[in-house]
């Protein structure tokens, strides 16, 4: 295994994984984090704690819901799912990011030095 | 990991849903949730459990930090949904109330129209309260004006003359930023564009625009060197005249009219907020006093206006004036000054006397307004008792009573705020007719519907809401529901909303009465001043004034040729029975206050007094059909090389002769030091000259050709009706002079009814809202005992099947009525006597607890009473007993 510098998440980058984590349907925050971790072989190693705040306040906008419900182990957990607005969200974010990725891997594939 | 289906909150979390423990508690079990499934995590990838649990915290991150961010991100929440759920519902409850309120428009429209009339009376009166008294002044620094007068004998606050005014103002300076002056406003005329034109001027300092600063429009104001005596006249021009004689062109600055046959020069544009009563049209030109004036102590003209420094009390500065004043009044003691001087905030001096009459007619608009609520108030408690059924199953459904309450009194908001639109309008008529009141009230023209209007009139909609919503909805809201539902939602207990509704229409009874009374001891007032009588005929008689510019006639004798000249031209004309001309014409103004003595006298005891002095034309009392009790009349021979003479009225004659004959005796209104005796030769009658409502004036008479002035006041007695005269008497000037301008032309009973505009405005406003709230207690009376019968439908009906007369069951039906109606008038009038101990300085000839406005109010309740109740009672006798025992 080489060794992996964690990557700095830009601002508004978490509230994007959240939300496509979540389209693939409810989860709870750790499970959030695990799966972010597992999905980018622990390339993106985000401080767990800063999940919360971020699914709190897309609570507060309406882009997601809570509810508290039993985990298979019968424990008790809140789990987070996509609403209509959430969703919207989520594609509008995604065009957004992929036209900013585009443009950013168009410039790193640049064979010419800029004039 | 998928969830099963589970309730969101455990139910005994819900109970405690709105303490702040809730959401703390939610934070720390999704947080002990995540760590506790990382330790697993860790142990199970074979740590031991407490390195498991320091790496579970390392990757977390700071719990306590997190949780607080997170327990105030849920507090946020709370709140948001809170008043999301409270807009949710209030926007139901107002689809629902629309809902309702269409149900059932024959209620709704009584409502707002009555809102609508009430609430936009009120509004149109305080738009004029607001205009005229609320509104601040419009100048610079407004809080620091005052006005300055002298306090005289009798403590009357007086014009002051040009000797003290300069002395204040020369001496003051420690308290006052500047000092101004005004010398009335008088009548010029304009030439050069079409005909002779009259014009409004009014004579200010050069300090009157610094003193009351408002940015000019156009142009500049005068400077002080403007302001002096042999300078060349320059006017500033008021921004209405601007507009309308020269058409709003701004190159009229530095250009030069011709005022009373002067080149003057127009230097600038005021901003039309200087004008507080009309005419609007006006200009202002210097007082430029002569030299000879600095040294007047006795002619007292001048109104005098100052600006206080910042922090100098009004109390300080009239101290130090008097300091200052009371040398001056020692020095000239004939004078009848103590060196008295009254500094007032010149916000009081122009609103004050506005205040009582303003806020009389706000005060009887919201008792009509009170009127309407209560009526609407016993609509909403009918209603409610139709909707006892539904309000008892809402009730069953779980609906809590303050939501319930909620309910209804959106719908009560409702009523108001459609009646509050619709009575924009109303405010709107009301405001232009208010506007074009007679009456001369400062700043009555700039009335506007402006936004404090509009948030008046939105305060008075949600206050009557709350007033006549209220009590019908708590009521409706303690609705029993088993009982309810048990009678099949029939009323069981009307007694007590019988009792309610009564109380009801008592109170509106009372206001009705507070009001009635007010208007009528208003109306006998009106009565009592018309019917004074002047003291001389006031029928047909043309008055006509005619100023004759200085620079054309410069000598007495020039103005003597020209009036009489005039005088001759009139007489002739066919219709004219008489005619002369005085300086000041009585009703018209006021003539000169001066001290009189008679010989003897030191000009302070008993044997003097302050006259009203007035100079006539020989022709004068015969003219106007004044009563000559002793001597002659003025002839031609009295002219102003022969001997002075003088005629005096009734009262100067006893003040200062007694029971003597005063003829052949001399009294003087000079100086005691250098007396201008004048011989008596006649006594007149006295007369209400400075009107009706006014004491007779002590009067002095003086020949005008003794006494020459260059502007005088025609008074034509015409046999035929005298305003068809103007066209001839106009012709008779010009024959004499084409550009001298007729001003101030108006029939005696004109001039009076003028004087009386305000008293009269006053009289019929509270007379219509008199009238307004007695119609809205008899509607409340009409509903009580019409619903009186519904309720008694069936009691009714057994007594006529039992063999009671018609007469009987109207007997029953209108004592219902009567009973209120007593009720009513008996507690209305202690009310009404509190009530009208404010009118008593309008009262003129009346008590205000005149006894017999007060019965005549009370019997006329009592009848209106009877009469509402009349229709109800028709109705009950013609109950079908049969009908009524069936049902």
């Amino acid at each position: 295994m080489m060794a992996r510098t964690p990557v700095d998440l830009l601002h508004g980058t978490l509230d994007l994984i959240v939300l496509k984590s979540l389209s693939w349907g409810p989860m709870h925050g750790f499970g959030l984090a695990r799966w972010i971790q597992h999905t980018t072989n622990d390339v993106l190693q985000v401080e767990e704690g800063s999940l919360y705040p971020s699914l709190y306040r897309m609570e507060n906008r309406g882009w997601i819901k809570a509810q508290w419900s039993l985990t298979e182990n019968g424990r008790r957990a809140k789990y987070y799912k996509l609403t209509a607005a959430g969703k919207r969200q989520l594609t509008e974010e995604s065009r957004t990011w992929e036209a900013v990725s585009g443009a950013i891997a168009k410039i790193m594939a640049a064979r010419r030095e800029p004039a | 990991m998928i969830p099963r289906d589970d309730d969101r909150v455990p139910a005994w979390r819900r109970y405690l849903r709105f303490s702040r423990g809730d959401a703390a508690s939610d934070v720390n079990d999704e947080l002990t949730f995540h760590l506790q499934s990382a330790i697993e995590e860790f142990v199970a990838a074979g740590m031991s459990p407490s390195e498991a649990r320091d790496a579970a915290r390392r990757k977390f991150g700071d719990v306590d930090e997190i949780s607080q961010t997170l327990y105030s991100l849920s507090e946020q929440r709370e709140r948001q949904m809170e008043r999301s759920e409270w807009l949710g519902a209030l926007k139901q409850d107002f689809v629902f109330g629309l809902r309702q309120l269409r149900k059932s428009p024959a209620f709704a429209i009584v409502a707002i129209v009555t809102l609508a009339l009430g609430i936009g009376a009120n509004s149109a009166i305080f738009s004029v309260v607001y205009s005229v008294l609320l509104q601040p002044l419009p100048y610079a620094h407004a809080d620091r004006i005052v006005t300055v007068a002298q306090v005289g004998a009798k403590d009357t606050l007086n014009f002051v003359p040009h000797g003290n005014y300069l002395a204040w103002r020369a001496r003051s300076q420690s308290d006052f930023v500047d000092m101004a002056a005004t010398w009335g406003t008088r009548t010029f005329t304009m030439l050069g564009i079409g005909d002779p034109t009259p014009t409004s001027v009014t004579i200010a300092t050069a300090s009157y625009f610094r003193t009351m600063f408002i940015p000019p429009v156009l142009g500049r104001y005068y400077s002080d060197d403007e302001d002096r005596d042999g300078a060349a006249p320059v006017a500033v021009l008021s921004e209405a005249l601007w507009r309308s004689r020269f058409a709003g062109d701004s190159s009229i600055i530095g250009q030069t009219i011709n005022l009373n046959s002067k080149p003057t020069r127009i230097i600038g544009v005021a901003s039309q907020e200087y004008v507080m009563s009309p005419p609007a049209e006006r200009m202002w030109m210097p007082l430029a006093p002569p030299q000879s004036r600095f040294a007047d102590f006795g002619d007292h003209e001048l109104r005098v206006y100052g600006l206080l420094k910042p922090g100098v009390s009004a109390a300080n500065a009239a101290a130090h004036l008097r300091a200052i004043e009371t040398p001056i009044a020692q020095e000239n003691q004939h004078h009848g000054y103590d060196g008295g001087i009254a500094v007032e905030p010149y916000v009081d001096r122009l609103l004050g006397p506005q205040k009582q009459n303003l806020y009389m007619l706000l005060g009887a608009v919201l008792l009509v307004l009170l009127i309407a609520c209560a009526n609407i108030a016993n609509l909403l408690l009918a209603r409610a008792a139709v909707r006892r059924g539904e309000i008892a199953i809402r009730g069953a459904l779980g609906a809590s009573r303050a939501r319930i309450v909620t309910q209804l009194l959106v719908e009560s908001v409702i009523l108001a705020i459609a009646g509050a639109l619709v009575g924009l309008v109303v405010a709107y008529v009301g405001m232009r007719f208010l506007v074009t009141s007679p009456a001369s009230i400062p700043r009555l023209q700039n009335t506007t519907l402006n936004v404090p209007v509009l948030l008046f009139t939105l305060a008075l909609a949600i206050g009557c809401a709350v007033i006549f919503g209220l009590v019908p909805a708590l009521r409706a809201a303690r609705t029993d529901l088993q009982q309810t539902l048990r009678d099949g939602g029939r009323d069981s207990r009307t007694a007590a909303r019988e009792r309610m509704r009564g109380a009801l229409v008592i109170s509106e009874l009372c206001v009705a009465q507070i009001l009635l009374v007010g208007a009528g001891l208003l109306i006998r007032s009106s009565i009592n001043i018309q019917a004074v009588p002047a003291g001389f005929d006031t029928d047909n008689l043309l008055m006509v004034s005619v100023g004759l510019p200085t620079t054309k006639y410069a000598t007495p004798d020039d103005w003597q040729r020209a009036f009489d000249d005039m005088e001759r031209g009139i007489r002739a004309i066919p219709g004219v029975k008489g005619v002369a001309y005085a300086q000041v014409a009585p009703i018209y103004g006021n003539g000169w206050n001066w001290t009189s003595f008679r010989e003897g006298s030191d000009g302070h005891d008993d044997g003097s007094l302050t006259t009203d002095m007035r100079s006539v034309s020989t022709d004068y009392f015969s003219t106007l059909g004044m009563h000559l009790l002793r001597g002659r009349s003025f002839t031609v021979a009295d002219g102003p090389d022969a001997s002075p003479v003088a005629i005096i009225s009734r009262s100067v004659a006893k003040k200062l002769f007694g029971e003597d004959d005063p003829i052949g005796k001399r009294i003087s209104n000079g100086s005691v030091e250098k007396p201008a005796w004048k011989e008596i030769v006649g006594v007149v009658d006295d007369i209400h000259g400075n009107g009706l409502a006014e004491d007779p004036f002590p009067a002095l008479y003086m020949p005008a050709s003794a006494h020459p002035n260059p502007g005088m006041t025609f008074m034509i007695r015409g046999g035929v009706a005298p305003t068809t005269l103007v066209p001839a008497v106009r012709q008779a000037v010009a024959a004499v002079d084409p550009q001298l301008p007729l001003s101030g032309v108006s029939t005696m009973r004109e001039a009076i009814g003028a004087q009386l505009a305000l008293p009269r405005f006053n009289t019929w406003l509270l007379g219509l809202l008199g009238g307004a709230g007695l119609l809205l207690a008899i509607v409340g009376v009409y509903g009580v005992v019409g619903y009186f019968v519904t309720q008694r439908f069936h009691e009714i009906g057994v007594r006529v099947a039992l063999g009671a007369s018609s007469g009987a069951v109207q007997g029953l039906v209108v004592r219902q009525g009567l009973m209120l109606a007593g009720v009513g008038i008996v507690a209305g009038i202690p009310l009404a006597l509190i009530a009208t101990r404010l009118l008593r300085s309008f009262m003129f000839g009346i008590s205000a607890h005149d006894p017999i406005t007060f019965a005549a109010v009370s019997v006329i309740l009592g009848a209106v009473t009877v009469a509402a109740s009349y229709i109800p009672a028709r109705r009950a006798t013609r109950i079908d007993p049969l009908e009524a025992l069936r049902s």
